[in-house]
């Protein structure tokens, strides 16, 4: 998600070709050709320029509408709807072929990761072993992370794993469903022992009403975030 | 001395102007399409020529038509006229070919985007979404949509967003 303007230029986009596998978008105003995964603008007389990042998350339907329920949702095109993707859309695309791989780390090059940037650090996480522990605790960089699954099972993100106005970095703990009064608790933390929930706001505890903050984050393909983050790290999962 | 028949010299233009045109236009879909790895050297220049090719088709279908106009006023069988025409109209199919955006054709693109209340929706609950929140605005963009178009072109609270999967 990209905010589209530059220097107070909105710009429009096209899709415009594809990048090893990446797809290029021009925009209409200067005819330049831009990055679709970094933002960055490659050919053309805004060539050097990056877009902002706007933050936004992948999310189930259901959980966004009960965090958002005012919120709207982009209509469908009814002369169209035959061409959108089936539903098993991400299950035929793991067989699509890739053009380059990497096969450090020993990822396949359709491995589903979560990446994150920030503190002038990105890492990968392999999406299914987070979505098996609903929750990590890591580092980005030197910054601890959190990166939580929502009750729904398959909508994530990510934290910096620090309570403002607290120095220590908490550990956190997930709260099985029963086990607290409140709903929407997923998360406790030990520094205060408050309950969290999956928007990173504590409902109780001495943290009541404090949030974490947002760490952008992006699930994508391993090939496309290694090509596009070749500084990358990855998250080496804890064995039993 | 031996001349050079009319339609030696016909070909001596039109021939140059197939050949540039073609490159012009072939170069660039054979560097940019899927399931081939672009390297960085021929990305760049595969998207100068599509930036800078429009005065070249343009000039190139001028000359074919110029001398398919001369060329006509020397020959009057018709088949070779046929021909020749045939060449010239090749050059400028193909310039007309460069103004064509072929991904916009596999993929249409979206007008302006329409939403609705999330309350209205059919979507089921399990179907996977791009959401932001921008000022006090939440919106969803369902992934089974945005990824046909790629882009979506928005603006959520004054903010113009370029959506994309």
């Amino acid at each position: 998600m990209w905010r589209a303007e530059v220097d107070g230029l909105r710009l429009r986009f096209h899709l415009a070709g594809i990048n090893d596998q990446n797809f290029l978008m021009r925009d209409e105003e200067t005819g330049s050709y831009w990055q679709q995964i970094t933002g960055a603008a490659i050919s053309g007389p805004l060539a050097g320029r990056r877009l902002t990042l706007v933050a936004s998350d992948e999310l189930t339907f259901a959980t966004w509408k009960a965090e958002e329920p005012q919120g709207t949702v982009l209509r469908e095109i009814a002369a169209d709807t035959s061409l959108y993707a089936p539903k098993d859309w991400d299950v035929q695309m793991l067989k699509a072929p890739t053009v380059i791989a990497y096969p450090e780390y020993g990822l396949a090059p359709r491995e589903l990761m979560l990446g994150l940037h920030g503190f002038g650090a990105s890492r990968a996480f392999r999406y299914d072993a987070l979505l098996k522990d609903k929750l990590i605790q890591d580092h980005l960089g030197s910054e601890p992370v959190l990166l939580v699954v929502a009750q729904d099972g398959h909508s994530a993100r990510a934290f910096r794993r620090r309570i403002p106005g607290f120095p220590a970095v908490p550990d956190f703990y997930r709260v099985l469903p029963g086990q607290s009064a409140s709903p929407a608790a997923l998360l406790m933390d030990s520094a205060t022992g408050s309950e969290w929930n999956f928007q990173g706001c504590a409902l109780s505890g001495k943290s009541r009403g404090l949030c974490l903050e947002r760490v952008e984050s992006i699930k994508d393909y391993w090939f496309d975030w290694r090509h596009f983050n070749p500084a990358t790290t990855v998250y080496r999962e804890k064995r039993n | 001395m031996k001349t050079t028949t009319p339609g030696c010299r016909f070909l001596l233009y039109l021939v140059p102007c197939l050949l540039a045109s073609f490159l012009l236009l072939v170069y660039p879909v054979y560097v940019i399409r899927p399931f081939r790895a672009q390297g960085v050297q021929e990305l760049s220049v595969a998207l100068a020529v599509i930036r800078y090719r429009a005065p070249f088709m343009v000039a190139s279908a001028a000359a074919a038509f110029v001398a398919l106009v001369w060329y006509w006023r020397r020959e009057r069988r018709w088949f070779r006229r046929a021909v020749s025409a045939a060449g010239a109209l090749a050059v400028v199919a193909m310039g007309l070919a460069s103004r064509v955006n072929i991904y916009e054709l596999m993929f249409h693109p979206l007008g302006p985007p329409a939403f609705m209340a999330a309350g209205q929706s059919k979507l089921d609950g399990d179907e996977m979404v791009i959401a932001i929140h921008v000022g006090p605005i939440a919106r969803a963009y369902p992934i089974r949509n945005i990824s046909y178009y790629h882009i979506v072109n928005d603006l959520v609270d004054g903010v113009p967003i370029a959506a994309t999967y």
